[in-house]
This record gives C-alpha cells, structure tokens and sequence, in this order.
C-alpha cells in the first residue's frame, strides 16, 4: 500500500514539473501562436469602442512588429498594399479604423515552423476577417515570418499566399516569318 | 426502516421516467453514450467534415449560411471528376473553398464568352444557371494540378476566386 502511495505521489509530482518546465518554459510555437492571437486581437476593433481604445490599440500594433518590416498583402479583385516598415502599418492601421465602423480578425489553422537555431520562424495561416456592415467573410492564407529580437518574436514579414494560382498557358506559336 | 432509506424511497424516481432517462440498464446506457461519442467524433473529425457554406460563389446550387460536409473518402480509389464539388482547404482544414471542378491534370482550360473549353471542346455545364461573359486565356494543367471555380459567374473573373488547385489542396466531395 505504501508503495503504491509512493509510486502515485512520484509520478504527480513528475508532472507537476513537467507542467511548471512548459509554463515557465515554453516551446517557440506555442509562444509564436500565443503571439499572433494577440496580434489578430489588436487588429481587431468594433464600432463601439472608444478613440482612446481605438488609439491604445494601433499603439499596440506596433509593438509586434520589427521596425524594417515588410508586408506584401495582394488579394485580386479587394486589397493591393505594401508596407515597408513599423510606422507604415501604424498609419495604415489608423486609416482602417477611420475608413470602417468595426473589424473582427482571426486567424485559423496556424502551422509554425522554427528555424533549427530557434530565432527565426514562419508561420503558414489562414485569416479570416469581417468587416462590421458588410456581409461577405474576407478569407485569405498568408505566411508570416517571425525573428526573435531581444527575446521577443517580432514580425518581420507578411505575404499573401495564392492558394488558387492561374498561370495562362500560351500556345505554340508558329516562327515568325522574315522577309529579306 | 432508517430514516436514510426512507428519503431514498422518496427521492427515487418513478420508472417510465428513470427508463427514459437513463434507460432498462445504466451499464449499456454508458456503453452506447461512450461508442456513439467516440463515432461521432472520429466521423465528424476524420470522414465528413461539417461545413457552414459563406458567400455567393457557388449560387444557385449551395445557399449561403446552409450546412453540407466534405467527404474525406470521395477521393481514395479516384481523383476528382468534371462536375464535382470539393472542398478545398486553405493554411488548414477549419476553413476551405468550396469550388467545382472543371479541369482534370493535363487538360487545356480556357473560358471563351463565358463557356468552358476543355481542350478546345465546350464542357457542358447544366449546373450553370446565371449569364457569364467570362474570357480567358488557356491554362494548361500540370500532372497533379485541377482546375475549379464556382458556379455563380456574374461577377468579373477578378472579383472571382478560381483557378489551379494542386491535388493535396483538395480534402473531400461534397456529401449533399
């Protein structure tokens, strides 16, 4: 009996260290997909929310990007945008939110994948955005690429991914004819 | 008879109730609970993937805000076929595109006044019911690459999501 009190008291206490060593510790992906939940949070805003709010937020925007960031967003037929650093999305961030009433963000699937030497990282995601008034759910996949700067991992750049290309096919043509 | 037994007697409940409830035997009740959970999930999860349909690409045939699912089998003895409707998946599975299939690898798809030719042939499309002035030039498909777009064309091709899928973008038929 004692044995087995013993045996159920090691191995909770095992766990209890193997759950402190993650919570103290935890793995890059779990922080970099905390990171972007947080980041999807911050774009978001509603239409009842104060300017302060409003301006705390856009603030803290820039908080998760690197300075040099580079954004590519090329979605046909909606948005064509590119953004060359931190002050650039702030300023696009703060027209957004005077352009629309409100914006829900969230990203979905997110696959992260860390460098081997643990500072750098990309993350393949699906963003899904709704603006307030309008019925239509804005669905994208983007890759993020992430850099961990003094312990922090800040974006570094965004791009779109064509999860539908179209590559027009030429046919053959014949050889043009030259006449002497 | 202890006063502990007597307010079990009172609490307990009548039988057409305690059988509707929890049924003739509590053990198989648990049982049938626990196996059709587990279905249900391992179904749900891995087989037919429930979908809630947004956005007017595929009008007239699926409505918006209507329900379907994704068969995750359709496709384990055969690729997909003209015609078929499949769900396309983006970073993931939770969100996909629900396109039809038009083009099959190595074939030549091109749209000339709004109809499909597949190797210079029209394809026909009964499923096609709205107006399309739709031209593009030809595509040509590689080995493991089909082409798909919605059935709602009445929008200029840009406005449009359609075009060249690679086979492991492609999760499942649609079920309904």
């Amino acid at each position: 009996m004692k044995i087995i009190f013993r045996l159920v008291m090691l191995t909770a206490l095992v766990a209890l260290g193997v759950w402190l060593w993650t919570v103290l510790f935890p793995n890059p992906e779990k922080v970099i997909h905390k990171r972007l939940v947080a980041l999807a949070g911050t774009v978001s805003f509603s239409s009842n929310q104060s300017n302060l709010a409003r301006l705390a937020g856009v603030q803290n925007l820039g908080d998760f990007f690197s300075a040099d960031v580079e954004v590519d967003i090329d979605v046909p037929g909606r948005v064509q945008e590119r953004l060359m650093s931190r002050q650039e999305i702030v300023q696009a961030a703060v027209g957004a939110r005077s352009a629309v009433r409100g914006l829900k963000v969230k990203f979905s699937d997110i696959n992260i994948t860390v460098a081997p030497d643990k500072q750098s990282a990309v993350a393949d995601l699906t963003v899904e955005a709704r603006v307030s008034g309008q019925q239509d759910l804005i669905v994208q996949e983007m890759k993020f690429t992430l850099q961990k700067t003094d312990g922090k991992w800040l974006v570094t750049r965004i791009a779109t991914v064509r999860t539908l290309s179209i590559l027009h096919f030429e046919p053959p043509r014949f050889p043009s004819i030259v006449l002497i | 008879m202890t006063a502990q037994n007597q307010t079990a007697r009172t609490l307990r409940l009548p039988d057409w109730l305690r059988i509707a409830l929890v049924g003739r035997n509590l053990k198989f009740t648990l049982t049938r609970i626990v196996v059709l959970v587990a279905t249900c999930f391992v179904v749900f999860n891995f087989i037919l993937l429930p979908v809630r349909i947004e956005g007017g690409s595929m009008l007239p045939t699926y409505k918006e805000r209507s329900v379907n699912f994704v068969n995750r089998l359709a496709y384990l003895r055969h690729g997909p076929q003209h015609g078929d409707v499949v769900g396309l998946r983006l970073a993931g599975p939770h969100v996909m595109y629900m396109k039809r299939v038009i083009g099959l690898p190595g074939e030549t798809v091109a749209f000339v006044n709004g109809h499909v030719l597949i190797d210079d042939k029209v394809l026909d499309e009964p499923y096609e019911k709205y107006n399309c002035d739709w031209n593009l030039p030809p595509v040509k498909l590689g080995a493991d690459e089909y082409y798909v777009v919605g059935d709602n064309r009445t929008m200029p091709p840009q406005y449009h999501e359609h075009g060249v899928a690679s086979r492991d973008r492609i999760l499942g038929k649609l079920l309904l």
